[in-house]
């Protein structure tokens, strides 16, 4: 590439990374980048200088209605958000369990043997057709309970398992959380370790399914599939 | 249950994201906290208006807690990508009020030193250490480059828009915004050193 022709192609990254090129020359560019190494670490380069510029303005103070509107309108959306994802689930248990109004726990012989945490599903109350949002009052206990509560939080298809009163790991070590889908235990690829005060949470983005969640503690980098015996499983009713 | 506030405070802004994926309100609150304040300021810095700003910061913020699960980390920081929807956003405006585009028959010197009216706070005043570092680094460019620059990105304008304002050829402009880039990128390296 010639000096002249490498300085064209510099200054139109240049421009471009301000968003100031036309529509056609953007998408000219953009090509050309494809195929220009040199160009791509221009861009590459001159990009934090553009993402600096908003830092640069002088700090006003915005309005507290500002932060007030904002928050009412996410507050009502995760509301909505919430109140579908929930009374999906409880449809969906009311269609197993015509009539009940209790939960019927589905009996897990694999995972049976290692329930040992109090658990609770949140965000249910099951026979209660207000389905906005309450909370399981109180928590079911499955088997001996040596403090470990965790708790599953229903969000679009998947949820949150929270746990509290995790003991503390030696640095070799993480959590690692499970699923189990027609008998089969499969790995949620997701690892985390409590922090000091024993909480810990993990994000399961597919909960369809899903009969258990389990966690187990495993190696640093986590394992194919559990090498130790849950530390909480959690039964999810259908 | 959402993550408890305080819980949400100890996590960085690329671990609040996937809970705001996940519709957390506690978690975006934290987040609103981090950035609301530069957001504002930097809607108000190109929109010029204490009206206007509210309405861009609002639908900014608001536009992020829908699309919160897009957020790609190889592309930048948090924070980078939520003022650049800012931006996004105070442009559209700028262009919605003025047509197509801004109005080109101005005196671009009024667009440059637009400066809010509101009063500063001690706490705002040493919010971050960067925007000195960035101002200093615009400071020390020749007029002529930091007008590109500040055309460019504060005011919406592409480089055919700025030459015609100025008076000068399409390359020179090009040429202008390249030399000032680098010079800012020159200055946050050698901050960085």
């Amino acid at each position: 590439m010639s000096d002249a022709h490498e300085k064209h192609w510099e200054n139109e990254v240049a421009a471009y990374a301000l968003g100031a090129l036309e529509p056609t020359e953007a998408a000219e560019l953009e090509a050309h980048l494809e195929e220009c190494e040199h160009c791509r670490m221009a861009l590459r380069w001159l990009s934090p200088a553009v993402q600096a510029l908003p830092e640069s303005v002088e700090r006003v103070k915005a309005p507290r209605q500002v932060r007030e509107n904002v928050m009412s309108e996410v507050r009502a959306d995760a509301k909505q958000s919430r109140r579908a994802a929930e009374g999906g689930l409880l449809a969906r248990l009311r269609l197993r369990q015509p009539g009940s109004g209790s939960l019927a726990w589905r009996p897990i012989a694999a995972l049976a043997a290692v329930a040992l945490a109090v658990v609770a599903f949140a965000g249910y109350e099951l026979g209660n057709d207000d389905s906005g949002g309450g909370r399981a009052g109180t928590p079911i206990v499955v088997g001996e309970a040596p403090g470990v509560v965790a708790e599953m939080v229903p969000e679009g298809e998947g949820g949150t398992l929270e746990l509290e009163n995790v003991e503390q790991l030696p640095d070799d070590r993480v959590l690692e959380a499970w699923v189990q889908r027609e008998g089969e235990v499969e790995p949620v690829r997701a690892l985390f370790v409590p922090d000091h005060e024993g909480h810990a949470s993990t994000v399961v983005a597919d909960m369809d399914g899903v009969e258990a969640v389990m966690v187990t503690t495993e190696p640093k980098g986590g394992s194919e599939a559990p090498t130790s015996e849950p530390i909480v499983t959690m039964p999810i009713p259908e | 249950m959402t993550i408890r506030r305080e819980k949400a405070e100890r996590l960085a802004d690329e671990e609040l994201m996937p809970l705001i994926g996940a519709k957390d309100p506690e978690a975006f609150e934290v987040f609103y906290d981090r950035h609301g304040g530069v957001a504002y300021s930097l809607a108000y810095r190109i929109v010029g208006e204490q009206a206007a700003a509210e309405d861009v910061t609002q639908e900014a913020f608001i536009s992020l807690w829908r699309s919160g699960a897009r957020f790609d980390s190889t592309r930048g920081s948090v924070r980078s990508w939520m003022l650049s929807i800012v931006r996004n956003r105070a442009i559209d405006h700028l262009r919605s009020k003025a047509g197509k585009a801004p109005k080109l028959a101005f005196d671009d010197d009024s667009i440059l030193e637009q400066r809010p009216a509101e009063e500063m706070t001690e706490e705002l005043a040493i919010e971050h250490e960067t925007a000195d570092e960035v101002r200093g680094a615009l400071g020390t460019l020749p007029g002529d480059q930091s007008k590109v620059i500040e055309l460019a990105y504060f005011g919406g304008f592409s480089h055919s828009e700025i030459a015609q304002m100025l008076g000068v050829p399409l390359g020179t402009v090009k040429g202008r915004m390249r030399l000032g880039l680098e010079k800012i990128r020159g200055e946050l390296a050698e901050g960085l050193a």
